[in-house]
């Protein structure tokens, strides 16, 4: 039995890692623990002798700032079973041996640049990608491993790529990771890669604007939506597919779409994306394709429950409307659809968005009279 | 469906355990459960329209003592929706412990970690819940009784202290059961990350 655990806590992943990096080569410790409370915020909790562990979350604290910001750490000489047992953050044990080459992260505020990132990341190098991650704040990681040489050089090439398109919080190379922080790591993705073609992205804040977006790059140019991706704080991403051409033209329009209504946080287009960034990105469908009538859709978003619950059940009674589902994308965000005849929704929509300015903020209210099939199947709220 | 259902809004999830709570004693009101979407945590209960009066004054009144924001609102004759906002419902069979239940609500989680220990070492006390609601709020429920949840609390201040992210300590001396069945569960929230 260990005699003490140390918790350091850092905004931001490539922090975490070096620090976990540095803590287990300093002394006899081993990572038992991580946990993500929103902002950005992740902890990872270490195991050892006291003396191991003091060594370690001093250690720890210094590489923490190297590559982020460091919130707080602390040592526990001899922790209390009872409080130990309560906490949500333990890990399972690794059951197969750490992948032993270099590691390299990229860390950056919301989706789009980290897209465009992982994507030069595999172009400039051997390097394979091996998921993403995203830890709220806005906050999003890749993570790549390979030879020391190519996962620097892989690095600062998505680094600028990222910077071209949004901002890069950190970047990390670690020419020889421990086993021991693999945990902390997100687990990669085994999605079937997709065709080829180009790759747009336009991020917003809100599921309203992304419904709305991808509704409008459908119907602007012949692409595919691939998949509605969660960045961070609130962000949203619509992925399509589709000629170059094609792609170009929708971005553009998914760009005006979102600005116009106020939520537009960041886009992309990659020309010729790498398979295994498709494959991490944009492989998996959101679920099985359902088909709807088509009617129109009506949506709601606030940045209150109340709000919300209020302007449901004020739009249910305003006109002859049914309740679709809501959807939570985190970050004080939260959104409700519902469905009827044009006419209807409107009413229903215009009656809610002025019940839910009463209590708590409106975030938008939107309808789509006729919602393309594609975008249909991949809605979030069912 | 009831006849009425009150709704009480807090930014992280404190304030809404102390508003339950004085929401059901308040009036003949059923506590439906609670939802979180990233930061406020929403509480959502139903009875008659005059009941659900009284228990949201309440309720909102024993939220504002410890947070700022706080919205309410109730919905007269709810159309079935308005239900499935409730994301963690009260678990009616659930098997509570009697007792005093303490609150510490923190931003940051090493903070906490640590707090908690001091918290069990202090006095007699069990760490019952730990619920992180995204935003980087993190809040622990202990229980045990009241002599031992204000010593365990009052350890918790003095050692939070020099932390800048302490938010909220309470301490709840007779807990409604079905407030314990609504939010000492474990691993809920909006969602781990």
């Amino acid at each position: 039995m260990s005699s003490a655990i140390g918790v350091l806590e850092t905004r931001g992943m490539a922090s975490l890692v070096s620090a976990a990096d540095a803590m287990l080569k300093v002394s006899d410790v081993e990572v038992v623990g991580r946990h993500g409370i929103g902002s950005g915020w992740v902890t990872a909790i270490i195991e050892g002798s006291v003396a191991d562990v003091q060594t370690a979350i001093a250690v720890g604290e210094v590489e923490a700032q190297r590559y982020g910001e460091l919130i707080s750490s602390e040592t526990i000489a001899r922790p209390d079973e009872r409080a130990q047992a309560a906490m949500p953050h333990g890990i399972s044990p690794m059951d197969q041996p750490g992948d032993q080459r270099a590691l390299g992260i990229v860390e950056t505020q919301g989706l789009a640049p980290l897209i465009a990132g992982a994507d030069a990341m595999v172009k400039a190098a051997a390097v394979d990608l091996c998921g993403w991650a995203f830890i709220g704040g806005a906050l999003c990681h890749a993570v790549v491993r390979g030879d020391v040489a190519a996962v620097q050089t892989a690095v600062d090439a998505g680094r600028r790529a990222a910077a071209a398109v949004g901002t890069v919080y950190a970047t990390l190379v670690l020419p020889q990771p421990i086993a021991g922080i693999v945990p902390l790591l997100p687990a990669s993705s085994g999605d079937p890669a997709r065709s080829g073609g180009a790759l747009g992205i336009v991020e917003t804040i809100g599921y309203t604007t992304v419904v709305a977006v991808s509704d409008a790059m459908v119907k602007a140019a012949d692409i595919e939506v691939e998949r509605l991706s969660i960045g961070s704080g609130g962000r949203i991403a619509a992925l399509a597919v589709g000629s170059l051409d094609a792609v170009q033209a929708a971005v553009a329009t998914g760009r005006d779409e979102a600005t116009s209504l106020g939520g537009l946080d960041g886009a992309a287009l990659l020309p010729r994306p790498d398979e295994m960034t498709m494959r991490c990105f944009a492989g998996a469908l959101n679920g099985p394709r359902v088909s709807t009538a088509r009617r129109a859709l009506g949506l709601i978003e606030t940045r209150s429950t109340v709000g919300l619950v209020r302007a449901v059940d004020q739009m249910l009674k305003a006109a002859d409307v049914e309740y679709e589902g809501s959807y939570k994308v985190g970050y004080f965000l939260t959104a409700s659809a519902i469905r009827g005849d044009v006419g209807a929704v409107r009413v229903a929509v215009e009656a809610g968005a002025q019940e839910a300015e009463k209590h708590g903020e409106l975030v938008s209210a939107h309808v789509i009279p006729q919602l393309y099939g594609d975008v249909e199947q991949r809605l979030l709220h069912r | 469906m009831p006849a009425a259902i009150g709704l009480i809004e807090v930014e992280g999830v404190a304030g809404i355990i102390l508003a339950a709570d004085a929401a059901v004693k308040a009036a003949d009101v059923d506590l439906l459960g609670w939802d979180s979407i990233g930061g406020f945590t929403t509480v959502l209960f139903s009875g008659s329209i005059s009941d659900v009066g009284a228990a949201l004054s309440s309720g909102t009144e024993a939220a504002r003592q410890v947070v700022e924001h706080v919205v309410s609102a109730p919905v007269t004759q709810p159309s079935e929706p308005c239900l499935s906002f409730v994301s963690n419902a009260v678990q009616k069979d659930a098997l509570v412990r009697g007792g005093a239940l303490g609150l510490v609500e923190t931003h940051g989680y090493a903070a906490h970690v640590y707090v908690d220990d001091e918290m069990a070492k202090a006095a007699a006390v069990d760490v019952v819940e730990v619920l992180t609601v995204h935003n980087r709020v993190v809040c622990s429920l202990v229980q045990g009784d009241v002599g031992a949840v204000r010593e365990a609390i009052a350890r918790a201040q003095t050692r939070l202290q020099d932390y800048p992210h302490l938010m909220i300590t309470a301490v709840l001396p007779q807990p409604r059961p079905e407030v314990l069945q609504a939010f000492v569960r474990s691993s809920q929230g909006a969602g781990s990350v």
